[in-house]
């Protein structure tokens, strides 16, 4: 039993630690291997960061992007949750079928996704066909932000469905019996309701989600490569590329250090959301 | 209002059209994804969209256009030794966490949540740089081998897995264990004897978990790797991004290999859908 606490601090303390020591060196291809002697260079990684490098528009970026996906996400998934959350017809496959594109792999995702944006691909085929133009730069120019702001939401939806039907699941028949006999219209009973039933699951999915597309890195990376056009030079694939592309492994880490100051702010929020104790005799400590 | 269904929020006719408009939204996709799969390639990269014939022969060529065969076995063999590892000790660790007060048992429980939200980059940089110098300083080629791979992903994988074991061991009530401690049996007895039997369906989400973090990863694999040593998930990235050079860009076959590489995981989810379901929401429950 022990032998796993203590298994579980090794691989993750360790490198914690590391992350952050490496911030403070100058760390490239040549000291690499030898990085016990690598010079420490102090702040100088961390303000060449802020300062001079693309980092500042990437977390812009990665800011928005998270926020955005979120934000379409959401009314999305509430609405899945509320269509299969009473008796419908065949209920546990459609349940099912919500969840597939969460499921199959990033990786798959982005493949399918890189084909369909070509110029001649599906995706320009309806636009056009729709009067909409289309785009030929759905890969490599402005419109791939949006491209990865569509894909991204097509691929994690299904988790805020999974937050809200959960937490529906919760909500006594009672509540809606007592709001049918006041005769209140459907949306009345999602507005006074289901939404005020929700607060709680859903705000730490919301927080939960917009971590998880922060952080995303497979789908930026599978859909346009690195390095990455500038409207989608999101944080993490920039901090790929700064460290194992151009080898400046000291400047990558002082960058995702400071990403992680910054998610530290939703993620404290998490922290406090979620139930991390459960032994009866300190539940009120 | 006798016989209504009052946990239908919706009318009847707009819950109806929201279902299939969802279900489209859903399944066009990944239709696509199929139908193209077996599309000829010269038909895909010609713009149409409906193929001229059937070319179910993309599934045999692909394997030869991508390293698909060893880098499936690869996948598999790193992905399913780090989780079979990150459960064994997980569930060690997970049964000290619930069972036992001990100083630093909440910073502990703290951490195991934060990690979900720490970037994979954060931890992959000190990671490579060891695994680099183990050669300088121990003699030990670790970079390109599976074992390098294994162990990187065990990083991710033992967090989540004990998170999830965590949340499973408080749901067994402690009386049983009570019991089996006044009967004789050792603290390792009652785990191995009450508890790791009562729990098999956590270990099941657990498992799954911790497989999807080796299968599904790239970015790690990307840079651990050797040629020999790639996963399916980074030949397929390798693959999507040199296909554009080509004269006729093989996205059929691309496509083909993108359905072989979720198929296994869409059956996973379907088979475990009960279980599996609960533990993505166990990230969330609330206090």
């Amino acid at each position: 039993m022990l032998p796993g606490l203590a298994l579980l601090g090794l691989v993750v303390a360790l490198p914690f630690l590391l992350a952050v020591w490496m911030g403070f060196i100058d760390l490239d291809q040549y000291t690499l291997r030898d990085w016990l002697g690598a010079p420490f260079i102090g702040l100088a990684n961390f303000v060449e960061a802020l300062t001079t490098s693309s980092m500042p528009h990437s977390l812009w970026l990665s800011v928005s992007f998270a926020l955005l996906t979120t934000a379409i996400a959401t009314p999305i998934g509430l609405l899945a949750a509320l269509t299969v959350n009473g008796r419908v017809p065949a209920r546990g496959l459609v349940r099912s079928l919500y969840l597939v594109p969460y499921v199959i792999p990033q990786f798959a995702t982005g493949s399918l996704w890189q084909v369909l944006l070509q110029p001649d691909g599906a995706v320009n085929k309806v636009l056009r066909a729709l009067g909409l133009g289309g785009s030929n730069e759905w890969l490599i120019g402005p419109p791939a932000f949006w491209a990865l702001v569509a894909v991204d939401v097509w691929a994690s939806w299904a988790f805020i469905y999974l937050m809200a039907l959960s937490g529906l699941q919760t909500i006594s028949t009672e509540l809606y019996e007592a709001a049918d006999l006041d005769g209140v219209s459907w949306w009345q009973k999602v507005r006074y309701v289901v939404l005020p039933q929700l607060r709680g699951p859903l705000s730490l999915g919301l927080i939960l989600s917009t971590l998880q597309h922060f952080n995303n890195f497979t789908l930026p990376f599978v859909l346009f490569g690195s390095p990455a056009p500038e409207a989608v030079n999101v944080l993490p694939v920039n901090i790929y590329q700064t460290s194992f592309q151009v080898f400046r492994f000291g400047l990558g880490a002082a960058m995702s250090v400071l990403a992680l100051i910054i998610l530290a702010i939703p993620a404290w929020l998490y922290l406090r959301g979620v139930r991390l104790d459960a032994k009866p005799e300190e539940a009120g400590a | 209002m006798s016989g209504r269904d009052a946990q239908a929020v919706l009318p009847a006719r707009l819950n109806g059209v929201l279902i299939a408009l969802l279900l489209a939204f859903v399944l066009v996709p990944v239709l696509f994804m199929v139908l193209m799969s077996v599309t000829p390639d010269a038909d895909i990269a010609g713009g149409t969209l409906w193929p001229s014939h059937l070319a179910f022969d993309n599934y045999a060529r692909m394997w030869d256009t991508v390293a698909l065969g060893s880098g499936l076995v690869n996948s598999l063999v790193v992905a399913l030794v780090s989780a079979v590892v990150a459960v064994v000790f997980a569930v060690g660790a997970a049964y000290c966490l619930t069972r036992f007060t001990f100083v630093g048992r909440r910073p502990y429980l703290a951490v195991l949540v934060f990690l979900q939200s720490v970037p994979q980059v954060l931890l992959l940089l000190p990671l490579f740089m060891v695994f680099s110098s183990a050669t300088t300083y121990l003699g030990l080629p670790l970079v390109g081998t599976r074992l390098a791979l294994i162990l990187a992903y065990l990083t991710f994988a033992l967090p989540l897995a004990t998170w999830v074991m965590v949340t499973y061991f408080r749901k067994i009530p402690e009386s049983l264990e009570e019991a089996g401690l006044l009967d004789g049996l050792t603290r390792f007895g009652t785990l191995w004897r009450i508890v790791v039997p009562l729990s098999w369906p956590g270990m099941v989400v657990a498992l799954v978990f911790a497989f999807l973090v080796g299968w599904n990863d790239v970015v790690i694999a990307s840079v651990m790797t050797h040629p020999d040593t790639r996963t399916a998930a980074v030949d397929l990235q390798v693959f999507g991004q040199s296909i554009e050079g080509g004269a006729i860009p093989q996205y059929g076959q691309l496509m083909g290999a993108s359905v072989l590489c979720s198929v296994p995981v869409v059956l996973l989810y379907l088979l475990f859908q009960r279980y599996l379901v609960s533990g993505l929401a166990a990230g969330a429950e609330k206090g």
